[in-house]
């Protein structure tokens, strides 16, 4: 999303950059010369169009609905756009450390697809939140979910995070099925 | 909550191009939305009924035209002096600055970026457990600050990596370096091993 958000305001601030140097250049080109006509732009022409156009005008409301929609989507995008670093404690003053969401899941998965019975796992993690999906073949939900919540607490107070994000584990087992 | 300048150097700030973004968001949003409550007469019938570029509003521009010339043309400058100031921010790469060691006149001492980075980065591949590192000076010439990158060994302890570094690399460069206080931000990633082959 990072690299998202800053091509769009490098584009956004390119054409703020644009439309203001026309708006000084048509207003100035129109106070000194009002006999002539415009320089870059075709306003009189589009004044008109606007004149024309009432605010209940099925263009109108289209062209309002896409601004907002699009308005939605650059919020979002910037909302979007936060760091998603995982934070470990500062070992010692002006040294700060970080973890990546992908490398946390990994250590996770490590540890979890060690464990006795479990066929394979699937781990994604954040700041907040470390959820995790186990196979197994051999053992039920009941049996193996408490085992893998414990071994990934008991691996993450291991690790210095600055905050402890919260553990789920979901176990997905044929033997739950019968 | 002002953040100190090593827990800056993490990563690239995406402040102002995440506000501008945001801003430009929040207005399209707003305005699109309050054209559609105009245009669907909630304003009344007959707010709905009148043309976009209302003669009401032409004629008090019109009544006040040398100071809306002025205002508009105060106003395109502006703009244009700082969405280029805005597309110049977002595109330049971000800067590796020197490490000015002593500033006093007749005796300035700076250590270039590249030299800094070289040196931490060939001690901290030294480290146990490490396999790669990336160091690159980051932040500003007056609170230039260390970024480094590590890549580690499956299985590695992360704790055991994260002590060493500061007792044996960080330590040795602030030394070598005669600084007080070296701000540093690490970065650890966990690497994928190689397949390993079954005998």
């Amino acid at each position: 999303m990072r690299p998202l958000v800053r091509l769009l305001s490098t584009l956004l601030a390119l054409a703020f950059a644009a439309a203001g140097a026309l708006l000084a250049l048509e207003v100035g080109w129109h106070w000194l010369r009002p006999a002539s006509g415009p320089l870059l732009v075709p306003w009189p022409r589009w004044q008109a169009g606007l004149a024309s156009l009432g605010w209940d005008a099925y263009a109108v409301r289209v062209g309002a609905g896409v601004v907002a929609a699009a308005g939605l989507l650059l919020l979002l995008c910037a909302l979007a756009a936060g760091s998603r670093a995982i934070r470990l404690t500062d070992p010692a003053d002006e040294v700060s450390v970080s973890t990546s969401p992908r490398s946390l899941a990994r250590l996770v998965g490590l540890a979890v697809r060690a464990q006795d019975n479990v066929a394979g796992a699937t781990v994604t993690a954040s700041a907040r939140r470390v959820r995790v999906r186990a196979k197994s073949a051999l053992e039920t939900e009941g049996e193996l979910r408490p085992r893998l919540l414990a071994t990934v607490s008991a691996l993450l107070d291991d690790v210095p995070l600055v905050r402890q994000p919260k553990v789920s584990v979901v176990v997905d087992s044929p033997k739950d099925r019968r | 909550m002002t953040k100190s300048v090593a827990a800056k150097a993490l990563s690239r700030s995406y402040t102002g191009e995440r506000t501008l973004t945001f801003l430009v968001g929040l207005f399209a949003l707003l305005g699109g939305a309050l054209a559609l409550v105009v245009g669907f007469g909630v304003l009344g019938e007959f707010r709905g009924r009148r043309p976009l570029l209302d003669p009401m509003a032409l004629e008090w521009l019109g009544g006040h035209a040398t100071p809306a010339r002025i205002v508009a043309i105060v106003l395109g400058v502006l703009l244009l002096v700082l969405g280029l100031r805005g597309t110049l921010r977002s595109l330049r790469p971000e800067p590796r600055p020197d490490v000015d060691l002593d500033r006093t006149e007749g005796a300035e001492l700076v250590v270039t970026a590249a030299a800094i980075s070289g040196a931490v980065q060939a001690d901290a591949e030294q480290l146990d457990g490490v396999s790669r590192a990336r160091v690159r000076a980051v932040g500003s010439r007056t609170a230039p600050a260390l970024r480094v990158t590590l890549w580690l060994h499956e299985g590695t302890d992360l704790k055991s990596v994260w002590e060493d570094l500061d007792a044996r690399v960080l330590t040795r460069a602030r030394e070598s370096l005669g600084l007080d206080v070296l701000p540093t931000a690490v970065r650890l990633e966990l690497d994928t091993s190689a397949p390993k082959r079954v005998r």
